[in-house]
């Protein structure tokens, strides 16, 4: 179903400072009261929501916890379902769980031989994806911080690890040029997605439902993918992405849409089925490394390189 | 996406897993939770992707063996008989006893009505009297009838706390099950009849004779309900079919009674009962003649597997529905007592009287197609016979290269399939899937280890790096050896060990047992096993969670 409204313009409502460094990662958790951070001061932040009034104008975040310990810098983050933990992936290593109200460390995974690049939760949350430079994904068991599983998946760094939708599957990207899909409770490999060239894959994300994967390849190209068939039904370009693992993801709150980061500093804004860019955010100083979509209000959050070092947000204009 | 497959069913011991001394276990609706009753009473539940520990069911007013265990349909309770003649009910989430019930004699089954949500009804198979449907709120039993011979008489018994029917007069336990939805219960008497009993009044209402006439030891029903197993004393396990509709059973049975209702009343229930089952096949070992222990169904209902005990083996057959023998799996020498095969995977689940879980999954091949696609895997060789165009400079297959997507077509990312195993599940929203897992602190010593681990790569032994640090990134993870010995970060470790070394599964293959020790100590057999392999590893206690 096609959305027969205009798409409304987003602008830039709030900038977060703070970070000392890089930016690397920002994510919104899947109850959308929080936000967290990571960069390559080390540390992670999460931000919280001030105003609790929904209809208010301004859904304006504030700091609320910081959260030091790694021993060089952090790659990425993620929140578990249930937004009480955080986990972070980092150059040092290790992965780290924290807990989130109190910004106390739990647990530090130990495991790979290199640093560790990309990092998620299941959906039930009792197990962790994690990839790595040593050219592995791990799967690790929450509670008792053990490695469950290490898959031999790649022959260059892996770039993102992601979880489908009932957490039975995962999907691994790598500079190798390849996507892998692997049996999440096995670690059986299920699939190889390649195609005639094979750019570095910089970033794969499973759609909300699970069929598609959309797949960040540094030619300057978004693509998405229906796994099953192997092919590709969807390009997005226009933006600049050769060097960086930039995230990119879905907007679904307010139509359809595939918003992603780019080397020229801008946020791009592409409808789903047109393919058409409507909208490039412009603001940040620097390579805007990542990009989060907030569950059900129409806000995106987004991180830059060291020249910002800035977490922005962007919010459609209410009328 | 499912696994390429060539058999659905499970080949090799891929983990064991030990807590205590198990005695019973049972699968959640999806397979993602295993509760496994011990000997102390306790009930102890296994997250089954991680095969740790999510929680545990303790009572201190319950420390004696369990007898078994049932999970709600929803996952939200699980039933629990012991041999202290009680049954608890639990809430999974919270932990907490619901209610605790203490009857008659004990109860060596007892199964929770799979009609509702949050059943307070279950079904008590005692030592030696008739079964029995329990009230669990208020404690009242309705006896079953367990012999046809009852009806002449005047009327149903009233249903009175805590005395037993007078049935048949024999000592062997009745065997009972539920149907699908659980307005009828299925009873296999002693004379080798299967009775079709109302639940609500305990009222037969049909009988099937099983031929011979053997006692049945076990009655199971597969989960679409569309089969149902018996396990009698002759050692023979039946497969029958069941003809009633799964829903209005009640109502089919009622109107099929009132059709034959000219018929002197056994004739009529034997006559109903014709309506109700027919023999399918018969399984039996005609070799060995062994007896069949916790016959069940796979969660399809393809496979009938049946284990056996017999001079204290630990053997699994597995059957296709059809009726051929397509496997049998032989575990170490400890007796089997319990079996379970998973809801949705070809797995089987198996309890060692030393009260080991034992967990059999098919022996993976990978699958290289999967890595490389543009290779296919050849059985043999193959000669290779050139297009004609292979040396062409510009050959023809490459010249038109267009893209067979039209990149204009719709797509939608946002529409769930609903899961086709699962088609019968109206609660879906109530269903309890799997226990929030909190990870446990590590001590303040650790983080600093950890720190100074970090720089060094393969440190195995005892520094407590994860055994997976060993595994160079093109090992396949299913030939690891023994995990290294557990830190004991958080005074939380249960002994858990990954797929047997080789030299484990070769003496499991040439069937080379060692003689067995009447163990009572599990552990340290296990151990002796284990240390032959790596010498490195040693295995503390099994710990307890909390």
């Amino acid at each position: 179903m096609s959305t027969a409204t205009e798409f409304k313009p987003y602008s830039l409502s709030q900038t977060l400072s703070g970070h000392k460094r890089a930016i690397s990662a920002v994510k919104f958790s899947s109850n959308g009261r929080l936000l967290a951070s990571s960069s390559a001061d080390k540390s992670l932040r999460t931000y919280g929501f001030t105003n609790s009034d929904s209809d208010s104008d301004s859904l304006a975040l504030s700091p609320m916890q910081e959260y030091t310990g790694h021993e060089q810098g952090v790659s990425d983050l993620a929140f578990s379902s249930d937004s009480r933990f955080l986990v972070s992936a980092s150059d040092d290593k290790t992965l780290r769980l924290w807990d989130v109200p109190t910004g106390s460390l739990i647990k530090t995974l130990q495991g790979h031989t290199n640093y560790v690049f990309c990092v998620n939760f299941n959906p039930q949350s009792n197990v962790i994806v994690s990839g790595s430079f040593d050219e592995t994904v791990r799967v690790w068991d929450v509670k008792s911080g053990k490695c469950l599983k290490v898959l031999p998946a790649h022959s260059d760094p892996v770039t993102a690890v992601d979880f489908n939708r009932d957490g039975s599957l995962i999907v691994s990207s790598s500079y190798d040029g390849l996507c892998r899909i692997w049996d999440a409770s096995t670690g059986h490999c299920m699939k190889t997605l390649i195609d005639d060239e094979n750019p570095p894959v910089s970033f794969v994300k499973f759609s909300p439902n699970a069929k598609f994967i959309l797949v960040g390849t540094l030619d300057n190209t978004l693509r998405l993918w229906n796994y099953s068939t192997g092919k590709f039904l969807k390009t997005y370009t226009g933006h600049v992405n050769s060097k960086y693992c930039i995230s990119s993801t879905f907007s679904i709150t307010n139509g359809k849409y595939v918003v992603g980061g780019s080397e020229d500093n801008c946020i791009y804004l592409w409808e789903l089925q047109t393919r058409k860019i409507v909208q490039k955010l412009e603001g940040h100083s620097d390579t805007v490394v990542s990009v989060s979509c907030h569950p059900t209000e129409n806000m995106i959050a987004s991180g830059a390189l060291g020249n910002d070092k800035t977490v922005k947000i962007w919010t459609q204009q209410k009328d | 996406m499912e696994d390429p497959l060539q058999g659905d069913f499970p080949e090799v011991i891929e983990e064991y897993l030990a807590h205590g001394c198990m005695k019973s276990i049972a699968f959640n609706r999806r397979g993602t939770l295993l509760a496994a009753g011990c000997n102390d009473g306790s009930c102890v539940i296994w997250d089954f992707e991680t095969r740790g520990i999510a929680k545990e069911l303790r009572d201190s007013e319950c420390s004696s063996p369990i007898t078994s265990v049932c999970w709600s349909k929803c996952g939200n309770r699980i039933l629990v008989s012991a041999a202290d003649k009680s049954l608890s009910l639990w809430d999974v989430m919270s932990g907490k006893r619901i209610t605790r019930i203490v009857l008659q004699q004990t109860p060596l089954q007892a199964r929770l009505h799979p009609g509702s949500s949050k059943p307070s009804l279950c079904l008590a198979c005692p030592l030696s009297c008739a079964p029995m449907i329990v009230d669990l709120n208020t404690g009242n039993t309705t006896s079953l009838k367990v012999s046809i011979l009852e009806i002449s008489n005047n009327g149903p018994t009233p249903a009175s706390r805590n005395r037993c029917a007078d049935g048949i007069t024999s000592f062997s336990p009745t065997a009972a099950c539920f149907s699908k939805h659980g307005s009828l219960v299925y009873v296999g008497n002693s004379k080798g009849e299967i009775l079709v009993i109302n639940h609500l009044d305990g009222e037969v209402r049909a009988m099937v004779p099983i031929p011979g006439g053997s006692v049945v030891k076990n009655i199971v029903c597969s989960r679409n309900g569309q089969y149902l197993l018996t396990n009698s004393n002759d050692r023979i396990i039946r497969i029958y079919e069941n003809l009633l509709p799964l829903k209005d059973e009640v109502r089919a049975l009622d109107d099929l009674n009132e059709r034959l209702n000219d018929l002197n009343v056994v004739e009529k229930l034997k006559a109903v009962g014709s309506k109700c089952l027919t023999l399918f096949r018969e399984f039996q070992d005609l070799i060995t003649k062994v007896h069949w222990k916790a016959p069940c169904f796979s969660g399809d209902g393809e496979w009938v597997v049946g284990g056996s005990a017999s001079k204290g083996e630990h053997k699994i057959y597995i059957w296709d529905r059809v009726g051929h023998l397509v496997k049998i799996l032989e575990g170490p020498k400890e007796a089997l007592i319990d079996l379970a095969w998973h809801p949705v995977r070809p797995i089987v689940v198996s309890v060692s009287l030393n009260g080991i879980v034992y967990i059999w999954a098919k022996d993976y091949t990978e699958n290289w197609s999967a890595f490389a696609p543009d290779f296919k895997e050849l059985e043999e060789n193959e000669e290779y016979v050139e297009r004609e165009d292979e040396f062409d400079l510009i050959p023809e297959t490459e010249k038109a290269k267009t893209s067979d997507v039209n990149e204009d077509d719709e797509v939608d990312i946002v529409t769930v399939d609903k899961d086709p195993a699962f088609s019968d599940s109206e609660m879906s929203q109530e269903e309890l899937c799997f226990l929030p897992a909190t990870p446990s602190c590590d001590a303040p010593e650790q983080q600093d280890k950890f720190i100074e681990s970090s720089s060094k790569l393969v440190d195995s032994n005892n520094s407590g790096s994860p055994f997976s640090e060993e595994a160079g990134p093109n090992e396949h993870t299913m030939n690891h050896n023994l995990s290294p010995v557990e830190d004991d970060a958080g005074g939380l470790r249960i002994k858990r060990k990954r797929k047997p070394s080789e030299k484990v599964l070769e003496l499991q293959a040439e069937k080379i047992k060692k003689p067995s020790k009447s163990s009572k100590s599990s552990k340290s057999k296990i151990k002796s096993l284990v240390d032959e392999d790596d010498g490195n590893g040693f295995y503390g206690d099994a710990l307890s969670d909390e």
